[in-house]
C-alpha cells in the first residue's frame, strides 16, 4: 500500500503513502471507505474520482472508466451504481478547502483547488459573474479529483536531447500532447534531474526558475513544494505565467525557466521577453499535432520565431508519457539516429 | 454540640449554593465578554489574512480566555484529524465538551450551534456577516445578562445564608 523509501545519505527510512491515499482524507467517510476497498491493482491505476451530484461515482483509471455500485465494487451497469448525494459533494468542497472555502476564493474563480502532494481538484458549478468575469462559484456540483503521480526517471531517455553536451547548456523544449498523456509528470523529472545535475550526461545543474500557476508541478502547499523539483529550483507559487516569468527573470537569475500549459497571447509575449534574455524555456502546451499546433495563431508565432529548439510529443502508445516524436526545432523533421530510436522504445512507468 | 455543629453545616451548606449560583450570574457575563472578543479575533483573521479555519482557530484559541480557549482548540483539532467531518459537525463536537464546564446557558449555546452552521462555506464577506451577528447576538446577551447579574448575586449571596439559617429555625 505505501511505498518504503531509504535514503542511504541520512540512513532514514520513511513510508510515503501512495498518491491515492493522498486523496482520501478529502473524501466523506462512506465513499472513503469504497475506494480503499478496492483491489489494490485498481488503486495503484487511480487517475482521477470523478463526483457529479445525482449521478454514478466514478473513478477514471489509466485504462479507461468505471463505475462504483453501493457495494463498493466495481458496477456493470449505471443502474447498480452509488449516486453522489448533495452531501458528498458539500463535505468533499468543505474536505478540500480545509473548511475554509473564503480562503480559496482566486482557486474558486479558476475553477480548482489544489491539495497537499500537488493532486488538483477541478470544481464545477454554477458561476457568479461580475462584469463579465467570474466571480465565484456556488451550487458546486461536479468535482474532479485529480491524481498527480512522481516517477522519477521518467525524463531519463529525453534528457540527452534536450542538452546541449558541447556547450552544457539546456535547449529551448517544448512537451505538446492530448490532455493525460503525462506532459506535467515528464516536465516536473525534466525539471528535477536539470537541477539537480546528470553526472552521466556531464551536465553540472542549472538554476531553474518554475512559475506554477496551478500548483501542479512542484505541488506547493502553503508555498513549500511537496514535489522533488531538484536543489537549484525556485518555485513561484499560483502565480499568473505571463507575470510569474518577468518576476523570476528579474529577481533570481535562472538559467532555465519552466512553465506548464502556456495557451494565451499573454503567455506567448512574456515567453519572446524570456528568449531574448537568453534564458532557456522548458514548457507544454495541448496538441495532438505539429500541425495542430501550427494552426494556432500564437503558437504560430512561436514557430516562426524559429526559437523553440525541440519539439517533443508524449502519448500513451504504449503507456502514459510514451515519447512518440523528438523534433529539431531548425529543420522541424524528426531527430534522426540510433539514440532515438532507443528513446522512442523506451517503455515509461507511469 | 452535635445540634450546633448540624446547624453549622446546614447554614454554610446554604451559604454555599447561594454563592455558587451568584457565581454562574457573575461570570456569565465574563464569559460572553470574552467571547465576543474571541469571535472578533476570528473574524479578523479569517476576513483580512484569509487565514485557514484550522490555523485561525489554533490562534484565537493561543489569545483567547482560558476558559474559552478549549472550545476553538478542541475544533482545531477536531478539523486537523482528518476524519471526514465538516467545520460544523467539530464545532457541535468541542461546544458538546465545552458546554458542562462553562457559565453560558441554553440561548448563548444557540448563538454558537447557528454560527458552527455557517463556518468555512462561504467567502469572507459571507463569514465576516455570520460572524458579525454572532457577535451582535452575543453583545444583546451581554447586556441581558449584565442586568440579570445585577439583581441576582447579591441576592443568591445573602439568600444561601439566609435559607440555611431559616432551616435551622424550623427544625431546631
Amino acid at each position: 500500500m505505501s511505498r518504503v523509501v531509504y535514503t542511504l545519505d541520512n540512513c532514514r527510512v520513511s513510508i510515503m503513502p501512495s498518491p491515492w491515499q493522498e486523496v482520501t482524507p478529502v473524501l466523506p467517510a462512506g465513499i472513503r471507505s469504497m475506494i480503499t476497498s478496492l483491489p489494490l491493482n485498481i488503486l495503484e491505476k487511480l487517475e482521477e474520482i470523478r463526483l457529479r451530484q445525482n449521478r454514478p461515482l466514478m473513478l477514471g483509471l489509466a485504462d479507461g472508466d468505471i463505475l462504483l455500485g453501493n457495494n463498493g465494487k466495481p458496477a456493470a451497469a449505471p443502474r447498480d451504481c452509488y449516486l453522489v448525494t448533495a452531501d458528498d459533494i458539500q463535505r468533499v468542497t468543505q474536505l478540500i478547502s480545509g473548511c475554509s472555502l473564503y480562503a480559496f476564493g482566486e482557486e474558486l474563480k479558476n475553477g480548482f483547488i489544489t491539495l497537499p502532494g500537488g493532486h488538483r481538484v477541478g470544481l464545477t458549478g454554477k458561476t457568479v459573474l461580475e462584469n463579465g468575469r467570474v466571480r465565484t462559484l456556488k451550487y458546486i456540483s461536479g468535482l474532479n479529483i485529480r491524481i498527480s503521480r512522481e516517477v522519477k526517471g521518467a525524463a531519463s531517455p529525453l534528457l540527452p536531447f534536450i542538452i546541449d553536451q558541447k556547450s552544457g547548456s539546456v535547449l529551448n523544449t517544448l512537451l505538446f500532447s492530448p490532455p493525460r498523456c503525462g506532459k506535467t509528470t515528464i516536465l516536473r523529472d525534466v525539471i528535477r534531474q536539470l537541477s539537480n545535475g546528470i553526472p552521466e550526461l556531464n551536465f553540472r545543474g542549472a538554476v531553474i526558475g518554475v512559475v506554477d500557476e496551478r500548483s501542479e508541478l512542484a505541488g506547493c502547499f502553503q508555498g513549500v513544494p511537496q514535489r522533488e523539483v531538484g536543489i537549484r529550483t525556485d518555485v513561484l507559487d499560483g502565480c499568473r505565467k505571463a507575470e510569474g516569468m518577468l518576476m523570476l527573470l528579474r529577481s533570481m537569475a535562472p538559467c532555465v525557466i519552466a512553465t506548464d500549459e502556456i495557451g494565451t497571447d499573454e503567455d506567448f509575449a512574456a515567453l519572446e521577453g524570456v528568449f531574448n534574455a537568453g534564458v532557456k524555456v522548458l514548457t507544454t502546451v495541448h496538441a495532438a499535432s505539429l500541425a495542430e499546433l501550427s494552426q494556432r495563431p500564437a503558437l504560430r508565432n512561436l514557430l516562426n520565431m524559429k526559437v523553440i529548439e525541440r519539439f517533443v510529443l508524449l502519448g500513451r502508445s504504449k503507456n502514459i508519457g510514451t515519447i512518440e516524436e523528438i523534433i529539431d526545432g531548425r529543420t522541424m523533421l524528426p531527430l534522426p539516429g540510433k539514440e532515438v530510436e532507443q528513446c522512442l522504445r523506451f517503455l515509461p512507468a507511469l | 454540640m452535635l445540634k450546633i455543629l448540624a446547624c453549622l453545616v446546614i447554614i454554610s451548606g446554604g451559604g454555599i449554593c447561594g454563592v455558587l449560583i451568584a457565581r454562574g450570574y457573575s461570570l456569565r457575563p465574563a464569559e460572553l465578554r470574552s467571547l465576543k472578543s474571541a469571535l472578533q479575533m476570528l473574524e479578523t483573521e479569517i476576513t483580512y489574512a484569509a487565514t485557514p479555519l484550522a490555523e485561525a482557530l489554533g490562534l484565537v484559541a493561543a489569545r483567547a480566555d482560558y476558559r474559552l480557549a478549549p472550545l476553538f482548540e478542541e475544533t482545531r483539532k477536531e478539523l486537523l484529524s482528518m476524519s471526514g467531518c465538516t467545520a460544523k459537525e467539530a464545532w457541535e463536537k468541542a461546544l458538546l465538551k465545552f458546554y458542562p464546564h462553562s457559565f453560558l446557558i441554553g440561548c448563548d449555546m444557540a448563538i454558537l450551534r447557528r454560527l458552527g452552521g455557517a463556518l468555512g462555506i462561504s467567502d469572507s464577506s459571507g463569514q465576516s456577516k455570520h460572524l458579525m451577528l454572532a457577535m451582535e447576538q452575543v453583545e444583546a446577551e451581554l447586556k441581558k445578562a449584565e442586568a440579570s447579574a445585577l439583581q441576582n448575586v447579591k441576592l443568591w449571596n445573602s439568600l444561601g445564608f439566609l435559607g440555611g439559617i431559616v432551616i435551622v429555625l424550623i427544625f431546631y
